[in-house]
C-alpha cells in the first residue's frame, strides 16, 4: 500500500487542507503582515510598513501594557492550575472512598458546570452571582449583615472573582480525569503500603501521586493550555462593550482583542498575536516531545 | 471492632456531608437561575434568599418564546450548526481516513502542523478574518461564519476521527479489496459504517461548539435578524437587565437544556475524545 498511492492520500485530504489553509493558515499569515504595518482606524487603507516597531512597542515599552498582561496571564495560569489540580485530587480521592454509595450521584451532579455552555455560565454568574444589586453573593453578604460589595470594580477582587468562576467551570473535567486515573491504580499497592505502616499522606505522596501522574499528564497539559488562553471569563465579566465593570484586568489574549476591536491598534494587536502564537508553539514543542506517535 | 466500624460510619457521614455541600455549590448558579426564571419580575428584586419563588410562573418562558425573537435565534443557530457540521465533517472524514490509512511523505509533518494550528486561538486572527471578510463582503452572511467555524472544527475533527480509524483493523479493508472493491467503495461501504460511533460523536461535538460560540457570532453578524441564540442571549443581558433579568434566566435555561441532554448522552466519549484527539497521537 505504501508506494502505490502517492497521490491518493493527498486527494483524500485535499478539501480539508484547502479549507484549513483558507480559514486558519492564511489569516495567521495575514496577521503577520498586519503586524509589520501601522494599520489603525486612520490608516485603514493607506497603511505603510513600519518594520518591527509594533513588536518593539509591545515588548520593550512598559506603558504599552503587554508585559503586565503577560505577567497577569502567567499568574492566572499558575494559580488556577495549582488550585484546580489540588482540589480535584482531594475531591476525587473522596469520591473513591470505599462505602460512599452516592458517589455516582455526586459525580453526575458535579458534571453540570462542565456541561453548561460556557458563555451561559459566565453570564449567569455575572447577573446571578456577582451583580451588585440582586446577585446571590451580595444577598448572602446583606443577609449576614455586611454591606454590598462590588466584586468586579477593582483589579484584585475581579481577578479572584474570575478565578473562582474559572475553577467552578474547569474543576468538573479535572475531577473526572483524576477519578478515572485513581480507579486505575492497583489496590494491592495500597495494601502493601498500609502493611508497611504508611499513613494517609505518605500513601498519597509515595503511591497515589506517582501512579496517576503519567495518566494525568495529557489532561493537565491540555487544561494548562485552555487556562492560558482563557478569554471568555475576563471579557464577559469585566469588559463587555458598554458594560465595563471598572476593573482593568488584561490577559494577553484580552489585550490583543482589545487593541484590535476597541482601541483599533491593528498593527500592535497583530504583533501581540504573533508573539502569543510563538509562545504557544514553544510550549507545545516542549510538551509534545514526550508524546510520540505510533509509527 | 465495633468502635472501628462506628468510626468508619462517622467518617462516611462527614464525607457525605462535604459532598452535599460541594454539589450544592456546584449547582447554586444554575438553581438560582432556574428559580429566577420561574419568578414574576418584581419578586426577583425582593431581598429574600430563597431559591424557589413563592408563586412560580411560566410567563417568562412564554414571553421569551413569543415576545422575543427566540425562535428566529434558534433558526439561525440551527442553520449555522448544521451548515458547519456538513462542511467540517464532509472534508474531515476523508482527510482523517487518508491520514490514518496511508503512509506518505509529509504525513507526519502535516499532522504536527495541524496540531499546532489547532492550538492557535482563533480570536488572535479574528481581526485579519474580519478585514478579509469585509473586503470580500462576507460579513453578515451565514456562509462566511460557517466557513470560519468549519475551518477550525475541521482540524479537531480530523484528529478526533483519525484516532478512531487507527483502531479499525486494516485486514477488513484488504479483504474487501481482494473481493474487487475500489478505494471509494471500501471507504463508503466498509469504513464509514464501522466508524459510525466516532463520526456521530465528532459531529455532535461540532454542533455543540457552534451552539456555544458567541464571539464570532456577535462580531460578524451585526444584523439583529441574524443573531444566533448566543448572540441573542448576549444582547438580552447587555441591555437593561434589571428589567429582563428573569427573562434572561429563562432564555439561558432554554438554551442549556438541549446541550445538557446531549452532553450526558455522549459524555463518556467526550472524555476519551478530548484526551485522545487533543493531545495524544
Amino acid at each position: 500500500m505504501k508506494n502505490r498511492h502517492r497521490l491518493l492520500p493527498w486527494l483524500y485530504s485535499f478539501p480539508a487542507l484547502i479549507l484549513i489553509s483558507m480559514i486558519v493558515v492564511f489569516p495567521i499569515l495575514y496577521t503577520g503582515v498586519i503586524s509589520l504595518t501601522n494599520m489603525n482606524l486612520y490608516h485603514w487603507d493607506n497603511y505603510g510598513f513600519v518594520g518591527l516597531k509594533n513588536y518593539a512597542r509591545a515588548l520593550t515599552k512598559v506603558d504599552s501594557g503587554f508585559l503586565s498582561a503577560l505577567l497577569t496571564t502567567v499568574l492566572w495560569t499558575a494559580l488556577n492550575m495549582v488550585i484546580q489540580v489540588t482540589l480535584a485530587f482531594f475531591i476525587a480521592l473522596g469520591l473513591n472512598v470505599k462505602g460512599l454509595r452516592l458517589a455516582r450521584l455526586y459525580k453526575t451532579l458535579l458534571m453540570f458546570p462542565w456541561a453548561m455552555p460556557a458563555y451561559v455560565s459566565i453570564l449567569l454568574w455575572k447577573v446571578g452571582m456577582f451583580n451588585t444589586e440582586f446577585g446571590f453573593l451580595n444577598k448572602v453578604l446583606t443577609g449576614l449583615g455586611l454591606g454590598k460589595w462590588n466584586f468586579l470594580s477593582e483589579n484584585v477582587p475581579a481577578f479572584l472573582s474570575c478565578m473562582v468562576l474559572n475553577l467552578w467551570m474547569a474543576l468538573p473535567f479535572m475531577i473526572m480525569m483524576m477519578d478515572g486515573a485513581l480507579q486505575s491504580v492497583d489496590a494491592s499497592y495500597y495494601e502493601s503500603a498500609r502493611l508497611d505502616g504508611a499513613g494517609f499522606w505518605k500513601r498519597c505522596w509515595y503511591v497515589t501521586i506517582p501512579s496517576i501522574r503519567p495518566i494525568l499528564m495529557p489532561s493537565v497539559l491540555m487544561t494548562t493550555f485552555t487556562t492560558f488562553k482563557q478569554f471568555d471569563i475576563i471579557y464577559l465579566l469585566t469588559m463587555q462593550k458598554g458594560a465595563l465593570s471598572g476593573a482593568t484586568l488584561q490577559t494577553i489574549i484580552t489585550y490583543a482583542h482589545q487593541n484590535a476591536f476597541v482601541s483599533n491598534n491593528y498593527g500592535l494587536s497583530s504583533a501581540v498575536s504573533i508573539v502569543i502564537f510563538g509562545i504557544i508553539i514553544l510550549f507545545s514543542l516542549v510538551t509534545n516531545r514526550g508524546i510520540k506517535e505510533e509509527a | 471492632m465495633n468502635t472501628g466500624k462506628r468510626k468508619q460510619m462517622a467518617g462516611l457521614a462527614v464525607l457525605n456531608l462535604i459532598f452535599i455541600v460541594i454539589c450544592f455549590i456546584a449547582l447554586i448558579p444554575i438553581l438560582y437561575a432556574f428559580g429566577l426564571s420561574l419568578s414574576s419580575g418584581s419578586a426577583a428584586l425582593g431581598s429574600g434568599l430563597s431559591f424557589f419563588p413563592v408563586s412560580p410562573t411560566l410567563k417568562n418562558y412564554a414571553a421569551i418564546l413569543v415576545d422575543e425573537p427566540f425562535l428566529l435565534w434558534l433558526k439561525n443557530s440551527l442553520i449555522l450548526s448544521v451548515g458547519t457540521m456538513v462542511l467540517a465533517m464532509g472534508t474531515a472524514v476523508t482527510a482523517a481516513y487518508g491520514f490514518s490509512r496511508y503512509r506518505f511523505r509529509g504525513r507526519r509533518a502535516m499532522l504536527q502542523l495541524l496540531l499546532i494550528l489547532n492550538a492557535f486561538p482563533q480570536i488572535l486572527s479574528m481581526f485579519a478574518i474580519f478585514r478579509l471578510f469585509k473586503i470580500l463582503h462576507l460579513l453578515n452572511s451565514y456562509g462566511g461564519l460557517i466557513i470560519v467555524y468549519a475551518g477550525s472544527m475541521c482540524i479537531f475533527s480530523i484528529w478526533n476521527m483519525k484516532g478512531y480509524f487507527d483502531t479499525i483493523p486494516v485486514e477488513i479493508e484488504e479483504a474487501a479489496r481482494i473481493d474487487g472493491a475500489g478505494a471509494g467503495q471500501v471507504l463508503v461501504k466498509i469504513v464509514l459504517p464501522l466508524a459510525r460511533p466516532a463520526i456521530i460523536v465528532t459531529a455532535v461535538m461540532v454542533l455543540i461548539f457552534v451552539w456555544n460560540e458567541y464571539l464570532f457570532a456577535t462580531t460578524f453578524m451585526m444584523d439583529e435578524s441574524s443573531y444566533t441564540l448566543a448572540g441573542g442571549l448576549y444582547q438580552l443581558q447587555s441591555g437593561d437587565y434589571s428589567r429582563s433579568w428573569p427573562l434572561f434566566s429563562a432564555a439561558a435555561i432554554l438554551v442549556s437544556v438541549p446541550i445538557l441532554l446531549v452532553f450526558f448522552r455522549i459524555q463518556k466519549y467526550m472524555i476519551s475524545g478530548l484526551t485522545a484527539g487533543g493531545v495524544k497521537g
